[in-house]
């Protein structure tokens, strides 16, 4: 029962308001869709919060994603044992990395005079389960072995299953409550999404390296290039 | 030859009075709103001084604007590659306290109080946290007319010396206003990862698509004269707009309309665009040279050929020669840039000041000009400083504009009181009888029409159904952080 709510409604809700809430957003009101710095407001903490952060948790999201849609690379690298230990432990480093800067954001959200104007419950929301995240997937890396192997015998499959749209939840039924829940903050995280200011990072500008350093506007077709 | 338009705008600074007027017109308009409360389009800074936000010129503290790199400009602040890996913290943006905590002041209390004893009083409180604040430590125009000026006018950066603030025999000051500059070659433009900021084609104004911003905050540092602001509320960036509404229908700008001092000129320039990159490339003391060089005579056919080709209309062209700037910058040779150094192409231009018109004291009388004015050398406000500020450092071409001024003013002076005029006067100065008449109508009796030729947006050659419904500042939509 729990493990159908988890793992097959609680995803495609998830998906869903991703995949319907996130255009909407785009198309309705663009002059939302910001990262939201606070930087202006308070930098000295921000220095070690969000560099911590996202140095941390960038890579981690990218490698999660890399099991999911390369699995056959993903194995064959890790059937080495140094290259296994050496990732295992680059990604217990990286997301102790992220906890530190998610609790960093944390605490200097709770103890700033000025960012309290700025910060919306969303933002407690998506803090608090960030920190959710990080903390079981630094609990797994610590406690729960070899994760990265028996994440592409478990979670990916299941993944793969969901995408195509025949879900099969006993991949995810017999893992321990830690990787569960983790699992379930993940669909929460991509459910949320599109409500919070996590939007900028479906945003990421790469444009700009290739184009020429002076951007004109011409009203009129006819005239100038 | 790739002629443009640009509109621009010229600021006297002899006849500004300080009065701030102008950024309250700006402030009453564009800026009043929550997120935007410590933001100053249009600043009037006191010089010497350390300006708005502190020490804005100082580039080594924000790495503004663009530097010479072998035969290339490049951004001083960073280049494509480390601008990725520095987003999530910008190491060069200014905070609020580089420019202040704003404030306003509780006046519900004067009515709401209890009865007490002492009368009820306004008390301040932060226009960001809300918070009572017991001593205000800083507002806009905090160090207006040198007020605090060991600790403040003694910091600026253009002063060789610093103690000459705080001797009464020496002493100097006048304001500078400013606004964006709307640069041929912005460095806010360049610095922004998403596009969201660009030059328009048809009359040069810079603008930040609110819709494409995502608040990634490279513009704010990359301006070298700070002219893009980050909105603490709705995580973007703003900046003057050149009220634009205003000059498409052919009005003068908000601040210069409502200038007291009528120190400001707007008008059309003609420039080439193929010739801004190499004229960027020259050394800090030929940049004025330079400036001059890029902008385009309005009245040589060539130029006219090349500017309709680029759509620019006759009406724009007609504008383009009445242009009091194009007089002003170019014809005359009296305006000149903001910091040039900094190798945007500032497009807003600094007639400098005389004033006072005051020797040092001591040696006012060895070196007076026509009997009557100091000599430029022993002007107050001292060359070096006039030079750092206006010129890349170029002494002679400061000189050369002052010259002009005094002469224009032995001139009249001569004329006014029917006394012989000695046309030796104006010649060495490189200005004729014709000029100076013409320039002092500009400088003083001038009306409007004179001092704003603004032509309007000729929206029935283009196509007026491409752009509806695009909004500005969130005036269709609403921005902000929600609840
Ligand atoms: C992909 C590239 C990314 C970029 C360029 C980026 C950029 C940013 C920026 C500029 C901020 C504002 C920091 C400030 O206050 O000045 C921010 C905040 C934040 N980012 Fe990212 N980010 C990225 C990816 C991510 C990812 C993958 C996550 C999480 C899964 C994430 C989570 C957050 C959170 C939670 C905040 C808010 C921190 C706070 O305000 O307390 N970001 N990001
Ligand atoms: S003054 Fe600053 S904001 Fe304005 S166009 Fe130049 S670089 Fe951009
Ligand atoms: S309104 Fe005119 S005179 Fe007054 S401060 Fe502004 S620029 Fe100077």
């Amino acid at each position: 029962m729990l493990n159908t709510f988890l793992f097959v409604v609680l995803p495609y809700a998830a998906l869903a308001l991703f995949a319907f809430v996130t255009p909407y957003r785009y198309f309705s009101n663009r002059l939302t869709w910001s990262a939201y710095s606070t930087q202006f407001l308070e930098r000295k903490t921000l220095y070690w919060g969000s560099n911590s952060w996202h140095y941390g948790v960038i890579p981690v999201v990218v490698a999660h994603f890399f099991g999911i849609f390369a699995p056959d690379a993903m194995q064959s690298i890790l059937a080495n044992r140094q290259a296994l230990i050496l990732l295992e432990s680059a990604g217990l480093g990286l997301g102790l990395f992220a906890l530190f800067g998610c609790l960093v954001l944390i605490v200097r959200r709770l103890v700033t005079p000025f960012l309290g104007p700025v910060t919306t419950a969303g933002d407690w929301i998506l803090l608090a389960l960030l920190l959710f995240q990080t903390a079981t997937g630094v609990y797994m890396g610590m406690f729960l072995r070899w994760g990265s192997q028996w994440y592409l015998h478990t979670a990916v499959p299941y993944f793969h299953s969901l995408l195509l749209f025949h879900p099969q939840a006993e991949y995810m039924s017999d893992v321990p409550m830690v990787f569960k829940l983790h699992a379930a903050g993940a669909f929460l995280i991509v459910a949320l999404l599109p409500f919070t200011k996590l939007v900028h990072l479906l945003y990421v500008p790469f444009d700009f390296l290739k184009d020429p350093p002076i951007l004109y506007r011409w009203r009129s077709p006819k005239a100038g290039g | 030859m790739d002629a443009r338009a640009q509109l621009v705008m010229v600021f006297h600074l002899d006849k500004c009075l300080g009065c701030h007027t102008c950024s309250i017109s700006c402030k009453n308009i564009w800026t009043d709103r929550r997120g935007a409360e410590y933001m100053w389009w249009n600043n009037v800074e006191t010089k010497p001084g350390v300006g708005y936000p502190k020490k804005w010129e100082d580039q080594e503290i924000f790495k503004g604007g663009w530097v010479v790199d072998g035969n290339d400009l490049r951004l001083k602040a960073l280049g494509k590659g480390p601008t990725l890996l520095n987003m999530f913290f910008q190491p060069n943006m200014p905070k609020l306290e580089d420019y202040y905590e704003p404030f306003d002041f509780d006046y519900g209390n004067l009515y709401g109080s209890r009865e007490e004893n002492d009368q009820p009083v306004a008390e301040a409180f932060s226009q960001i946290s809300g918070r009572k604040i017991d001593v205000i430590r800083g507002g806009p125009n905090w160090d207006d007319d040198l007020s605090g000026s060991q600790l403040y006018a003694s910091n600026d950066i253009n002063l060789e010396q610093r103690g000459i603030v705080e001797d009464y025999g020496k002493m100097f000051m006048h304001w500078v206003p400013r606004i964006c500059n709307h640069c041929l070659n912005p460095a806010c433009v360049a610095s922004c990862p998403s596009r969201a900021i660009y030059k328009r084609g048809e009359d040069g104004i810079v603008l930040v698509d609110q819709n494409v911003c995502k608040g990634w905050r490279f513009c704010t540092s990359a301006c070298p004269y700070k002219k893009v602001y980050f909105n603490w509320d709705s995580g973007k960036a703003e900046k003057c707009i050149f009220c634009f509404p205003r000059t498409e229908t052919g009005q003068c700008n908000a601040c210069a309309h409502s200038c007291v001092g009528r120190i400001r000129y707007v008008g059309v320039l003609l420039y080439d665009a193929e010739r801004v990159e190499r004229a960027l490339l020259r050394p800090d003391d030929q940049l004025v040279e330079a400036h001059r060089d890029v902008i385009l005579d309005p009245g040589d056919p060539a130029v006219r050929d090349a500017a309709r080709k680029n759509g620019v209309s006759d009406q724009w062209l007609d504008a383009a020669v009445q242009s009091p700037v194009y007089a002003l910058v170019k014809e005359f040779g009296l305006a000149l840039p903001l910091h040039p150094e900094f190798r945007t192409l500032p497009m807003a231009y600094y007639i400098p000041s005389l004033s006072p018109v005051l020797a040092t004291l001591g040696d006012s009388h060895e070196l007076m000009e026509h009997g009557v004015f100091p000599s430029v050398e022993t002007l107050r406000a001292p060359l070096s400083f006039l030079a750092s500020l206006l010129a890349g450092g170029n002494r002679e071409v400061v000189a050369q504009v002052l010259g002009k001024l005094i002469a224009l003013r032995a001139f009249l002076r001569a004329k006014n009181l029917h006394q012989p005029i000695d046309p030796e006067v104006l010649k060495k100065a490189g200005l004729d009888e014709a000029a100076a008449l013409r320039i002092y109508r500009l400088f003083t009796i001038g009306g409007y029409d004179e001092r704003n030729v603004i032509p309007a947006q000729q929206r029935e050659e283009q196509d007026p159904h491409a752009r509806s419904g695009e909004s500005g500042f969130g005036i269709l939509k609403k921005t902000g952080r929600g609840k």
